[in-house]
């Protein structure tokens, strides 16, 4: 098949690629761009650890063309930090000890830094309802949502 | 996974002459959510996929003096987001903040969700009972399509293969404003329904002055429950009446058992998420 040339910009930098029409976007990042960061997990859109944003958007890497992503601005779990200083949410899950095995941080914590920019003062309950693709098989949920919560409310385990 | 060809065409015009030329070859996608699970399984021999997700103008919603609009590239989260889909006809909301999760309803459109026709569509009971109108368009012109006749079988609808969904009309009725959907899957988040049910209710003095409903996953079709509705009409509301009710409902779906859950069961629980419906409309 013919591939196609696409332009994007991936945390903050302007690519330009060639693709295969069935490349998806999560191949693109991990084994041409090397951002292992983004983690493939089911490959149906079931598990969210894929998340990746899309103009600011999260979607799942697994389930997005790469050719689709042409002229498309994306955000992956390494393009969170700010050099060295890591992103309030990012130390909110170190904090609140919010991971275990780490298979679904990346997804997670940009899963949850998508809430906190629609409602950045979410109650338990909105939490657990945006969170509700992620999945954490070591099942460390009640310590993901207490980061979460803690990074909306700042404080000591949070964000400041 | 399969190899295909991809085209992302700029505009509506350029798909429909893309569908005349390939027919059966090409298949519209927007968000993938659906379509790409099933390459990978092999369920879907598509030769070229023909991405509408870049088409502005067919993500909007827009309202005149007595009908709403929505263009069928509209995501899910795009539904949500809208005020006009929030006041209007809040029963299509419900369903969109029920679906999947909210990384699957950035890519989802209401569209797709239509045109995949699966039993289980989440978008489908609500639009069903909101009498909503699909136009349909290809080279040949445009024509419209009832929802409750375009869908023929699992996955399978009247659409015809060089024509494409490019939006979906709802006239403005006071009705639409109180509805309620309910869905029942195996957990919260992500579940393919094992039962839904729309319900759009009028009453007058204790009467159902007007009522529609609709199911979905508890036929081959998501399904207007015409007979429970033509029973409910000008009934005064008490509840041997309800519990009648439940009965029609009972034998007017028809499902299927499945993974999910059996036919036995679905049977019994759609009677149980009308009474639901029902009484959260009424209490």
């Amino acid at each position: 098949m013919k591939k196609i040339p696409i332009e994007f910009s991936i945390n903050g930098q302007k690519r330009e690629a060639f693709v295969n029409p069935n490349d998806l976007l999560i191949n693109i990042l991990r084994d041409e761009l090397y951002l292992t960061g983004t983690k493939y997990g089911c490959g149906i859109g079931e598990c969210g650890a894929c998340t990746v944003f899309l103009d600011n958007e999260p979607v799942l890497s697994c389930l997005t063309l790469a050719a689709a992503v042409d002229g498309k601005e994306i955000t992956t779990i390494e393009g969170l930090a700010k050099g060295n200083e890591l992103h309030p949410m990012q130390i909110a899950f170190l904090k609140n000890a919010a991971v275990q095995c780490g298979f679904c941080t990346p997804g997670m914590i940009l899963t949850a830094v998508a809430l906190l920019k629609e409602n950045p003062n979410p109650t338990e309950e909105e939490i657990k309802d945006y969170m509700r693709g992620n999945l954490c098989r070591c099942t460390g949920y009640v310590q993901i949502v207490k980061a979460i919560k803690a990074c909306a409310e700042g404080g000591e385990n949070g964000s400041i | 996974m399969d190899q295909f060809k991809y085209i992302s065409p700029k505009t509506k015009e350029e798909v429909l002459e893309i569908l005349k030329q390939e027919k059966s070859e090409a298949c519209i996608v927007a968000g993938c959510s659906n379509v790409l699970p099933y390459i990978k399984d092999k369920k879907l021999p598509a030769k070229l996929l023909l991405d509408i997700s870049g088409i502005e103008e067919l993500n909007y919603i827009k309202e005149s003096e007595d009908e709403i609009y929505i263009g069928a590239g509209t995501t899910i989260s795009g539904l949500i987001n809208s005020k006009i889909i929030r006041e209007e006809c809040n029963i299509l909301y419900q369903a969109a903040e029920q679906f999947a999760d909210p990384t699957i309803r950035n890519s989802a459109t209401i569209g797709g969700n239509i045109a995949d026709a699966s039993p289980a569509a989440d978008v489908a009971p609500p639009l069903l009972v909101l009498d909503a109108v699909l136009e349909v368009e290809s080279m040949d012109g445009k024509r419209e399509i009832s929802l409750k006749n375009f869908f023929v079988g699992p996955r399978k609808t009247v659409l015809h293969d060089d024509e494409m969904i490019s939006s979906i009309k709802i006239k403005d009725d006071p009705i639409n404003k109180n509805g309620c959907f309910i869905k029942l899957g195996l957990r919260q988040a992500m579940a393919i329904s094992l039962a839904t049910v729309a319900l759009i209710l009028e009453v007058e003095k204790d009467k159902v002055a007007d009522v529609r409903i609709a199911m979905g996953s508890i036929a081959p079709i998501p399904l207007r429950l015409i007979k429970v509705e033509e029973f409910l009409k000008n009934k005064k509301i008490n509840d041997e009446f309800i519990e009648e009710a439940v009965k029609k409902v009972r034998e007017e779906v028809k499902p299927i058992g499945d993974v999910r859950a059996s036919a036995e069961y679905r049977r019994y629980v759609s009677g149980i998420l009308f009474k639901r419906a029902f009484r959260k409309l009424t209490d």
